[in-house]
């Protein structure tokens, strides 16, 4: 078969791990392997690269890769695809890879499969339809390369000890309206995801206000690991970001514990955190559906019980 | 000589409006028909009461007699321009029988006066009143527009004055304006010319204006008339079925409208006929509550994508009109409330046409709010309710309420009670769903559920536009309903209520549905439920939007209401100006972040009332105006109409609806 190219992506810290996940796959799919690495820094990569099997490493630390999005790289892609004509190319599905991927396939009107979490070759790549309920083969019909841009995580990285030839690239900057990107910013994210945490903190109504989410914060800090949530009365109300919400239009949360404070319950909440191993509720109001669903229920005023657990928690780790 | 600049000049405007008008006819020719040529005798009164009548223009009573005065002014005048074509060739020639007799030379004295004054009332609401319903309307436009009718009917009268100064009318005491005019004018020579000057002016306006209308939106003094007849018979509520034959050609499969060339006849004729009025904006629940739909700007925006393009282009090229007329944003807004509809006075059907821009983003594109996704997931899944909860739950409502639970074989029921997803699972509709069990018991009525065997009814699923999931669970609860010999229904969400009675039809259901109040009003009337008198208390109802403006059920909760002693007040929007709790068209499944909240809107219109209860009909409108009432911190209870006369009837307590802070 014909060559798989990996567009592995150089970002400001470095190689995005995703680079080394498509290159261990495109080592097991036979046919040789080759690297396209742009940007500042790119050619100090291609040990890595070459370690994790890309025999080339095509590279520029052009800086304009970096002040330009998408296109720079997918002319200067498209110019490499014209000289050497690989069979397939893996793009990583992250914001850059997406960008490049949909101008590049506009410049070489070949197939694009999007959001492939398998590919078996040039002609088959494998993904998930319906929510992720339905797993779909596809065939890549069309010209080559194929463009298979492939969800991060899908496969290990996995070494193979080789080393890459590099060869350096000019970039080709197309003529035309330049749009330039003027700021980086990553949004920090403090304590594990909230679909991920082993105990999640929620808090509802009953809060009152965003002040006594600090409060869910010193609480989930101390448990260590936790998140915090919020139903969406909490949301709605604006004292905490849509991010946090809980529930059938927001996340869902399977954690082995979930702390409901000031949550009443309703439908629309239940939905999204039922499937918690242990609930433990604390309400004011006796009545609160909530408390039907807990494992431990907890009837009293949440500021005076929540401090309280928190030291509780705080003490007993310390000894 | 005359004869021949007139031919000259009328072959000009015909071809000049002919050609301006080849887009609109070539895409009208084009488009699929909307199936709309059933009930003539329905559709040929609603011409006569819509149009002749203006009934839905006095819904506002200045802007209506505004119109009026200048629709049933050119209904008198048309004859006039007859007239003066005539007059233009030979100056002396009139109409036969009509054009000198005293009656007709009063009536279009009057009328002419009549469009006058209605343009100086036009000029007056947009001038000095301003209201904010022409926001984004094309103003200079209107501007234009009334200064053409003003010119047309001022050369008329001017004309005739002249005449009667001329003595060429023999009866001027029939026309007090004409003849008031005419003393500006002598009997000689500058007179005569001024005479001919008129009335060449009075042609030459009127066929301008013929020639501006194709690309206008005056437009409508043409369109609006098959508009109207092709509006929708019966409920406002009934969306068209869509056939979807994925066994079929590729060529016939339609996913609902992406591009032009998919809207209907009658969709087309919507775009073509709106006047820019804006009577939809100021009742839209979207566009009060700062989000950027206003179906005024819909139409407007699909009408000026529709209107660029080239009739001979190729159509497969033509533009997805989302997000390239109106954005998605816009197309999920909506929350398919009907007030637009109601007001707009030439019948465009602004809900159809975006729950069509829905059901092509969904069903082609799988592309609609992802928080939403749940609520799909949810009713095509194994449990087919929007909450995914467990259909073995459905009876968990129950308790120790006698309720008798229909197993396949059983003999059926007088009433299916079918009682909904949320009236099952939610648990503030669950008081609803026991009250109204309580009072069925009470009242000795013979009624029975499905329990597990309920689906979703799929109205969730339509709204947003996934027809294909509706037809399934469409098809699979008409079965259910067959099978058990079921011929009533009573129903207590509106929204259900609505599907059953008006679309399952269209899948072979031949159903008598009631909703909860009708029933409950009915075995009041009937004294099979009595009421203990002594209750205290106020309540102002809130009208749901599918009960009442889609169905006009507006009277059987207010009747319930009033039996349980409970002093009634009413909002300012009540009846069919009632405004959405915000929970159509799935938009209880969606986020709500642009501008403020639709039901704290509404919930503050409801407080302001001073009452202390606000009692709705529907489990949408139960949930949402609740959750308002918390947000607000507000003392004011919700409650259900049933759970009400429960109260007075069954002498339950009251309880706080849903607990917790």
């Amino acid at each position: 078969m014909g060559a798989t190219w990996v567009y592995a992506e150089v970002t400001p810290e470095g190689l995005h791990p995703s680079a080394l996940e498509l290159l261990t796959k495109a080592r097991s799919l036979g046919g040789d392997v080759a690297a396209v690495a742009l940007g500042p820094g790119a050619t100090a990569t291609a040990a890595e690269l070459g370690e994790h099997g890309a025999a080339t490493v095509y590279a520029s630390d052009d800086q304009v890769f970096v002040d330009q999005p998408g296109r720079p790289a997918a002319h200067t892609l498209k110019a490499l695809i014209d000289q050497h004509a690989p069979a397939l190319l893996l793009l990583p599905g992250t914001y850059e890879g997406r960008d490049v991927a949909g101008c590049l396939q506009a410049l070489t009107g070949s197939t694009l499969m999007a959001n492939a979490t398998d590919v078996s070759g040039p002609d088959r790549a494998r993904t998930e339809i319906f929510g992720g309920t339905k797993i779909v083969d596809v065939d890549l019909a069309g010209p080559e390369p194929k463009l298979v841009l492939v969800r991060p995580k899908s496969f290990p990285a996995e070494p193979s000890g080789g080393t890459a030839t590099v060869v350096p690239l000019e970039a080709v900057v197309p003529p035309g309206p330049v749009a330039t990107v003027i700021e980086r910013h990553a949004e920090a994210a403090s304590g594990p995801k909230l679909e991920e945490a082993i105990v999640v903190v929620a808090g509802g109504r009953g809060l009152g206000g965003p002040e006594p989410f600090a409060m869910l914060d010193e609480l989930a800090a101390a448990i260590g690991g936790a998140a915090v949530g919020a139903s969406r009365a909490a949301v709605d109300a604006g004292w905490v970001p849509y991010a946090y919400q809980v529930g059938q239009t927001g996340k869902t949360v399977k954690p082995e514990v979930y702390i409901a404070a000031g949550i009443s319950g309703a439908l629309q909440h239940v939905v999204g955190m039922k499937g918690a191993k242990r609930i433990v509720a604390i309400n004011k109001d006796v009545d609160a559906p909530i408390l039907k669903i807990a494992d431990l229920g907890v009837v009293g005023d949440l500021f005076q019980i929540v401090p309280a657990l928190t030291e509780e928690v705080r003490r007993r780790a310390s000894s | 000589m005359s004869a021949v600049a007139l031919a000259a000049i009328l072959a000009i405007a015909v071809v000049v409006f002919v050609r301006r008008a080849r887009v609109r006819v070539a895409l009208l020719r084009a488009a699929p028909g909307a199936a709309r040529t059933d009930e003539v005798g329905t559709r040929a009164r609603r011409e006569l009461v819509h149009v002749l009548g203006q009934r839905k223009l006095f819904q506002k009573a200045l802007p209506g007699l505004m119109h009026a005065f200048i629709f049933w002014g050119f209904l008198v005048l048309f004859p006039t321009i007859v007239e003066a074509t005539i007059a233009v060739v030979d100056r002396d020639g009139t109409l036969p029988l009509i054009g000198q007799a005293p009656w007709f030379l009063f009536l279009v004295d009057v009328f002419a006066t009549l469009v006058a004054v209605g343009i100086a009332i036009a000029f007056y609401i947009r001038k000095v009143q301003r209201p904010d319903r022409f926001r984004g309307s094309h103003m200079e436009e209107a501007d234009k527009i009334l200064f053409a009718i003003l010119g047309i009917v001022s050369t008329l009268l001017l004309w005739n004055a002249t005449k009667i100064a001329l003595g060429m009318t023999a009866h001027p005491g029939a026309e007090p304006v004409a003849n008031a005019l005419s003393t500006l004018f002598g009997p000689g020579q500058p007179t005569e010319t001024l005479e001919r000057v008129f009335v060449w002016a009075h042609i030459l306006i009127v066929l301008g204006f013929l020639t501006y209308l194709p690309k206008s939106k005056h437009l409508h003094i043409i369109t609006a008339i098959p508009n109207v007849y092709f509006a929708k018979n019966g409920p406002s509520g009934h969306l068209a079925k869509l056939k979807i034959d994925l066994e079929g050609s590729e060529e016939d499969i339609r996913f609902g409208v992406a591009t032009a060339k998919d809207l209907s006849k009658k969709q087309l004729l919507d775009l073509f006929s709106c006047t820019e009025c804006g009577r939809c904006q100021e009742v839209c629940p979207a566009w009060n509550t700062g989000k950027p739909l206003s179906p005024k700007l819909l139409i407007m925006d699909i009408r000026d994508a529709v209107a660029g393009l080239d009739p001979e282009g190729e159509i497969e090229l033509q533009p997805p009109l989302v997000p390239n007329a109106v954005t998605d944003e816009v197309v999920w807004d909506c929350v398919t409330c009907g007030a637009c509809m109601r007001e707009c006075p030439v019948d465009i059907e602004h809900v159809d046409t975006i729950v069509d821009l829905r059901r092509n983003l969904v069903m082609a594109e799988s592309r609609f709010p992802t928080e939403a996704g749940a609520l799909l997931r949810g009713v095509e899944g194994p449990n087919e309710n929007p909450w995914s909860q467990p259909a073995s739950a459905r009876t968990d409502w129950i308790g120790d309420i006698p309720v008798r639970v229909l197993d396949p074989g059983d003999p059926a029921p007088e009433y299916l009670f079918w009682v909904g997803c949320a009236g099952a699972f939610d648990d503030r509709a669950k008081k609803t769903t026991q009250s109204v069990a309580r009072l069925l018991n009470a009242a000795g009525v013979d009624w029975a559920v499905f329990g597990g065997r309920e689906r979703c009814t799929g109205d969730p699923a339509r709204r947003m536009g996934h027809e294909y999931l509706f037809q399934m669970l469409a098809e699979q609860n008409v079965a259910t309903f067959a099978d058990a010999g079921i011929t009533k229904v009573v129903a207590t969400c509106a929204h259900c209520f609505n599907t059953l009675a008006n679309e399952y039809p269209d899948y072979g259901a031949t159903l008598e549905v009631v909703h909860h109040t009708e029933l409950l009003s009915h075995l009041l009337a009937e004294q099979r439920l009595l009421t203990t008198p002594g209750t205290n208390g106020s309540v102002t109802y809130h009208d749901a939007c599918y009960l009442g403006r889609h169905n006009g059920r507006y009277d059987a909760p207010r009747d319930v209401l009033e039996s349980t002693g409970l002093t009634a007040t009413e909002m300012e929007r009540a009846r069919e100006r009632s405004f959405c709790c915000g929970a159509g068209g799935a938009r209880m499944w969606m986020e709500e972040d642009i501008g403020t909240r639709i039901n704290d809107t509404r919930f503050a219109e409801a407080a302001g009332t001073g009452a202390d209860t606000l009692a709705v009909a529907c489990p949408y409108c139960f949930v949402m105006l609740d959750d308002a009432a918390k947000a607000a911190g507000s003392d004011m209870r919700v409650a259900d109409v049933a759970t009400l006369l429960a109260e007075a009837t069954l002498g339950d307590t009251a309880q706080p609806e849903a607990p917790g802070p």
